[in-house]
C-alpha cells in the first residue's frame, strides 16, 4: 500500500518536474529570446540578435523487490506477528543546458537601419584548426600510402 | 505512434514590433524544436528584421558570418581532400596500366 502511494507521488513529481523543465526549454523558442530590448544611446538605438540553443531531459525509475519477512526475534519482541514488508526504491533526475551567441547588431540611427554581423574569431579559429588539421593528416596518410 | 510533425517542428516566428524614431521594426526568426519523450531541444536563430517606414516595407536579412566562415573552411577542406584523392586514384590507375 505504502509502495503504491510512493509510486503515485513519484509519478506526480515526475510530471511536475518534466513540465517545469520543458517550460524553461520552450521559452527559448519565443521570438523575444533572440532579440534583445532596444538600447538607446544618443541618436542611436541598438538591438542585439543572438542564436540560442537549449535542451534538456528528465528521467525516473522505480524498482520493487520481493516481499521480505522481518527476523522472527523482532516480531516476538514487539509482541506482534511478523508481517511481510514490500521493498523497493525509486529515483529521478534531469538536466539541461542552453547556449547563446550574438549573431548581429542592428543599429537604428538617423541614416536608417544597418545590420552589422558579429564575427566570433575564436570559433572560426577552432573550426579552421580542426578542419585543416584533419585534412593535413589525411593528405599525409594518403601520400604515405601512395608511396608504398 | 507519434507523427513526425509532433516530434520535429521547423517554423518561422515573428516577434512583437518595436517603434524606434519613425520606424517600425519587426524581428523575424526561425525555430527548430525536437521533442523527446523525456525532454526537448530548441534551436532558435534570427533571420531578418522587417523595417517599415512611411508605409514602405524593407526586409534586412541577418547573416550569421561566423557560421558561414566555419562551413566554408570545412567545405574547402572536404573539396581539397576529394580533389587530391581523385588525383591519386587516377595516378594509381595509370601506373597499373
Amino acid at each position: 500500500m505504502e509502495t503504491t502511494s510512493t509510486l503515485f507521488t513519484l509519478a506526480e513529481k515526475r510530471e511536475e518536474q518534466l513540465s517545469r523543465v520543458l517550460e524553461k526549454i520552450y521559452s527559448a523558442a519565443q521570438p523575444g529570446a533572440v532579440y534583445s530590448e532596444p538600447v538607446a544611446a544618443g541618436n542611436y538605438t541598438v538591438i542585439t540578435a543572438s542564436e540560442i540553443a537549449a535542451g534538456g531531459g528528465f528521467g525516473s525509475g522505480l524498482g520493487f523487490g520481493s516481499p521480505t519477512t522481518p527476523p522472527q526475534q523482532q516480531g516476538e519482541a514487539s509482541g506482534r506477528e511478523a508481517q511481510p514488508t514490500n521493498s523497493g526504491g525509486g529515483g529521478m533526475g534531469g538536466g539541461g543546458g542552453s547556449s547563446g551567441r550574438p549573431v548581429a547588431i542592428i543599429i537604428i540611427g538617423p541614416d536608417g537601419v544597418t545590420v552589422k554581423p558579429v564575427v566570433d574569431v575564436t570559433k572560426i579559429a577552432l573550426a579552421g584548426v580542426t578542419a585543416w588539421g584533419t585534412m593535413l593528416m589525411l593528405l599525409r596518410r594518403m601520400r604515405k600510402a601512395s608511396k608504398r | 505512434m507519434r507523427r513526425f510533425n509532433d516530434l520535429v517542428q521547423w517554423h518561422k516566428a515573428s516577434g512583437q514590433s518595436v517603434v524606434v524614431h519613425d520606424l517600425t521594426l519587426t524581428p523575424q526568426s526561425q525555430v527548430l524544436i525536437v521533442r523527446f519523450p523525456w525532454g526537448a531541444w530548441v534551436w532558435h536563430r534570427p533571420t531578418a528584421i522587417q523595417v517599415e517606414r512611411n508605409g514602405r516595407v524593407e526586409r534586412l536579412p541577418i547573416v550569421d558570418l561566423t557560421r558561414l566562415i566555419q562551413l566554408g573552411l570545412v567545405g574547402l577542406g572536404v573539396v581539397i581532400i576529394t580533389i587530391v584523392s581523385l588525383e591519386q586514384f587516377a595516378r594509381r590507375k595509370e601506373n597499373v596500366a
